[in-house]
């Protein structure tokens, strides 16, 4: 009997060691947030069709995508980021998305952070309030058509893009540029317009740098 | 009575997997305009698309305006909506599709916006 429990016990801990299921990504599946977010990449959605079926933003690069300090308080207290509803272009943003408690936040944010993508490096951008990016923001590129940002200009900006007031505390400045870059890789079908070969790799530094400054 | 609902079953289903294995082209590029098009331009193409509140820049074209669509011809369209505004001296918050959609698609929207003018291009 004792041998039989041990034994129990021993494969039981060899199946913990061979897939180390983190805290947070326990409590990720217990709460339900994988009814509406994946967590795994590569980036799954090949048709228009395959991104209006998902429900929630893709948080498989969370860890590159976001702040941790921001990922943590968001959880507790999750405001609207995009102002319509998640892929629609008539109803309102709800602002109905379930909250974590402070210790579930925490564990879950620590999951979160391990999921990266390789596509970005990091240390490359730094926040940068400057003219050449803020040109190819307001002026040059339609970027402002469609996000709101922040400023004390009468136009605030376009609402089918997520809102990037805040930006600089929300994202990290190097998934910016990547996002930029690297399009595909990260949302292979999107209704914002691909980049690539029309702005350069120089001039994409210098919008994320400013978007990254976004107060 | 058994037999004939799994028949009648069966039939559905392969109503059901023709419906969904027959292309249609008319429905497919009617999403594209929804998807790409119609933050800006409205779903119904008449330039009031949830981008647009009063502080917008310019009035995105409203498609639905036969006598201002009358004056671009079919490849202006096309040059306009791969390269942007500023491809023809308007504004760059017409933003250049060319490396979002393919050129097929940018043809099916040409044709799209024809029939929401209802009208046909210059040299046409
Ligand atoms: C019913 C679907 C749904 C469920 C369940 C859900 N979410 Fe979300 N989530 C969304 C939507 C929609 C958004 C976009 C919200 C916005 O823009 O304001 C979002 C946004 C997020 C974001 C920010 C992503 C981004 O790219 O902006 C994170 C992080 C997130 N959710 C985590 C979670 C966690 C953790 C849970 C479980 C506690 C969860 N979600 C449960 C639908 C859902
Ligand atoms: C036609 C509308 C449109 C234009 C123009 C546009 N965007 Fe976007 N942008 C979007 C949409 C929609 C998303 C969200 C895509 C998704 O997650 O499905 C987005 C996402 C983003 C994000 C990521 C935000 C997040 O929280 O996920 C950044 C950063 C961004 N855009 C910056 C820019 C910059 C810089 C420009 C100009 C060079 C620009 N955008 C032009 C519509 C647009
Ligand atoms: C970010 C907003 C925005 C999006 C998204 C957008 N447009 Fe436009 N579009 C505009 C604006 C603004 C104008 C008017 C430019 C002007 O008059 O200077 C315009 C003008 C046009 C014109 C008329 C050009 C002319 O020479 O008069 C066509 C055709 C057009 N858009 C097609 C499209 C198509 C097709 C799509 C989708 C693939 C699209 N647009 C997406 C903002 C947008």
């Amino acid at each position: 009997m004792k041998r039989l429990t041990s034994a129990l016990l021993g494969s039981a801990l060899l199946m913990l060691a061979a897939s180390p299921v983190h805290a947070g990504e326990k409590i990720f599946t217990a709460k339900k947030c994988n009814a509406c977010h994946y967590t795994q990449g590569p980036a799954r959605e090949k048709s228009i069709a395959d991104q209006l079926a998902k429900k929630g933003p893709e948080l498989w690069y969370a860890g590159s995508k976001f702040q941790q300090k921001w990922l943590q308080a968001w959880l507790q207290d999750p405001k609207p980021i995009r102002s319509l509803k998640y892929n629609s272009l008539t109803v309102n943003n709800p602002g109905n998305h379930p909250k974590l408690a402070a210790a579930d936040a925490k564990s879950v944010t620590d999951f979160l952070m391990t999921l990266t993508s390789k596509s970005v490096k990091s240390g490359f951008i730094k926040p940068k309030k400057n003219p050449k990016g803020r040109l190819i923001f307001v002026k040059k590129m339609p970027c402002s058509g469609c996000h709101a940002f922040p400023g004390k200009k009468k136009f605030k900006g376009g609402r089918s893009g997520p809102s990037l007031v805040g930006a600089g505390k929300r994202l990290n400045p190097d998934w910016i540029f990547a996002y930029l870059k690297d399009t595909k890789e990260f949302k292979p079908v999107r209704s914002m317009p691909v980049f690539k070969g029309l702005l350069s790799e120089k001039n994409m530094k210098k919008v994320a740098q400013y978007v990254a400054s976004f107060k | 009575m058994k037999m004939s609902k799994s028949i009648i079953y069966t039939a559905l289903l392969c109503a059901f997997s023709l419906a969904l294995s027959t292309p249609a082209p008319a429905a497919e590029v009617e999403q594209v305009f929804n998807f790409y098009c119609a933050q800006c331009h409205g779903l119904e193409g008449k330039g009031d698309g949830p981008n647009v509140s009063k502080t917008f820049p310019v009035d995105p074209r409203n498609f639905t305006k036969a006598k201002e669509m009358e004056k671009l011809s079919d490849a202006d369209m096309k040059n306009v909506i791969m390269d942007g505004g500023p491809s023809a001296s308007k504004s760059p918050m017409m933003p250049p599709w060319s490396k979002t959609i393919s050129e097929a698609d940018a043809d099916a929207l040409v044709k799209y916006l024809r029939k929401l003018c209802n009208c046909k291009g210059k040299g046409s």
